[in-house]
């Protein structure tokens, strides 16, 4: 077993959901969640989550994965900017081949298996980011 | 009360539904020619491709997928679903609940019920007689049912030609939010030995002789006919007509013995273009239905498992599902999202190249 059990616990709500803060002072999104604001320096905020429309900044292609990404690669990591917050997340994207990634392209948060801890071990589950779907409403992008 | 029997079905129906199907296919003419069958084998089975989950996907997200396309419909508070029951037979985890983990992911957790349940391509099915009950009589407001799998069949085996990866998910609510109400429901098992897989067994064997008659068209044949005895219904009376699809042929034959015009069947047909997603089979087939239907419309749903059973519904199409349809993505927008892959993509997809994984 290489990935710490007590760690995935307690992180398993960033992993599948995006979890932020929102400073009651400015008003902004705080991503990751903060407890003092990165814009203002305030120390009023409260719990929120993003979800939503995204658009691809920039992103490279990892051809050399690390240990236990082995079956997913090649590995398009991504920076996208979540429409109408400026939140900006570095991501995977999937459901896409590298040739096919552009910027400006729209994509949304999808739950994938993001690695696995050998034959025996935790399954590691995360939001990560695909081409919108044809058809997909666009939804609020911070519920 | 219908013949005599409680019917607390009208006092529940489909909220929101929705459905994934992951963007590889496999052409099951590349299946005939890594095995050598002839190129007739898959023309007689009517299914031409098969949906493949990639390699990040397993029941679990395409059925969080699902799932999140039925909350969107739904419009609810995902904190007010009392129940998630998640119905495969491709469970990622032999021993730890794929209910749970989407449970978790959409915040349903921790005042709720959750298990996976088992019973081949079924077992959704059942989860969804058992949401009628559990929210009839008020024990929950709302449940959440998921049919999901990446079915497994063995490289070389005729039933690799339509094993497929799929899911589809409803939230069962009260009547009265309903976009369609369950009118009826009845089921028929009986121990019937068409198809298996023993622990520790990676693919599933089948009977060759009971798959059909014994087996598939025995138990739908039998849960239809009792749904019409206990609502009084005849085959006449549905616009829409939705079987288990484990082929593109098994569910026009399956018509024609109940008297069924194949035009109700097929637009709920989606086995020819992604192949059998077993418990996402029919209700795939269901949420398409459900994406084109009007209010008014009375569809009849039986899917079925193998072990073996059959579940028959009468559900009515509501004035509610008019401004649902368009909240999430439709079936058809998953089947226009495809990409074409060979015989090697899809045996790394689906974990069939040994490898020593540190």
């Amino acid at each position: 077993m290489k990935y710490s059990i007590a760690r995935y616990w307690r992180e398993k709500h960033s992993y599948y959901r995006l979890k932020a803060t929102k400073c009651l002072k400015c008003g902004r999104i705080n991503y990751p969640p903060s407890k003092v604001c990165k814009y203002c320096g305030s120390r009023e905020l409260e719990d929120t989550e993003l979800f939503g429309l995204a658009k691809v900044l920039t992103w490279t292609v990892i051809y050399a994965s690390p240990s236990g990404y082995e079956e997913y690669k090649p590995l398009i990591i991504a920076m996208v900017e979540l429409l109408g917050t400026g939140v900006r997340i570095l991501t995977r994207l999937t459901d896409v081949d590298p040739e096919e990634v552009r910027e400006g392209m729209l994509v949304e948060p999808v739950l994938r298996r993001t690695s696995e801890d050998g034959e025996a071990g935790i399954i590691r589950y995360a939001l990560l980011f695909r081409p919108l779907i044809k058809g997909a409403p666009e939804i609020e992008s911070n519920k | 009360m219908v013949n005599g029997l409680l019917n607390p079905e009208k006092e529940t129906g489909i909220i929101g539904w929705g459905s994934y199907i992951p963007r590889y296919r496999l052409p099951l003419d590349e299946i005939a020619r890594i095995w050598g069958f002839a190129k007739e084998t898959p023309r007689g089975l009517r299914t031409f491709e098969k949906a493949v989950a990639s390699r990040d996907e397993d029941a679990t997200t395409m059925g969080w997928e699902a799932a999140l396309n039925a909350l969107k419909r739904a419009g609810i508070n995902p904190g007010e679903i009392g129940a998630v029951w998640f119905g495969t037979e491709s469970k990622p985890y032999a021993v730890k609940p794929s209910a749970t983990i989407i449970a978790e992911a959409f915040g349903i957790t921790p005042d709720t019920m959750a298990t996976d349940l088992e019973f081949a391509c079924r077992a959704a099915s059942e989860a969804m007689r058992i949401a009628i009950g559990a929210v009839a009589s008020k024990l929950v407001k709302y449940a959440l049912v998921i049919g999901s799998d990446t079915a497994q069949a063995e490289p070389g085996d005729v039933l690799e030609f339509t094993a497929s990866s799929a899911a589809a998910a409803f939230i069962i609510g009260p009547s009265n939010e309903a976009a369609a109400v369950f009118e009826a429901s009845y089921t028929y098992v009986t121990d019937t030995p068409d198809f298996w897989r023993r622990a520790y067994i990676p693919y599933p064997l089948h009977g060759e002789g009971f798959t059909g008659e014994p087996a598939y068209f025995h138990h739908i044949v039998n849960a239809v006919k009792g749904l019409l005895e206990k609502t009084g219904l005849t085959v006449n009376d549905f616009n829409y007509v939705i079987f288990h699809q484990p082929n593109g042929s098994f569910p026009l034959k399956v018509a024609r013995k109940l008297g069924i015009p194949r035009e109700k069947v097929l637009p709920g047909l989606v086995t020819p273009y992604i192949g059998n997603s077993y418990n996402a089979s029919a209700l795939i087939g269901l949420s398409k239905v459900l994406d084109d239907a009007k209010p008014g419309d009375r569809i009849l749903l039986a899917p079925f498992g193998s072990g073996a059973g059959s579940d028959a519904y009468s559900i009515v199409v509501t004035d509610k599902i008019i401004d649902r349809k368009d909240k999430a993505p439709k079936v058809g927008d998953y089947l226009a999202r495809k990409k074409i892959i060979d015989y090697g993509m899809y045996a790394k997809c689906r974990g069939l190249i040994k490898r020593v994984r540190r």
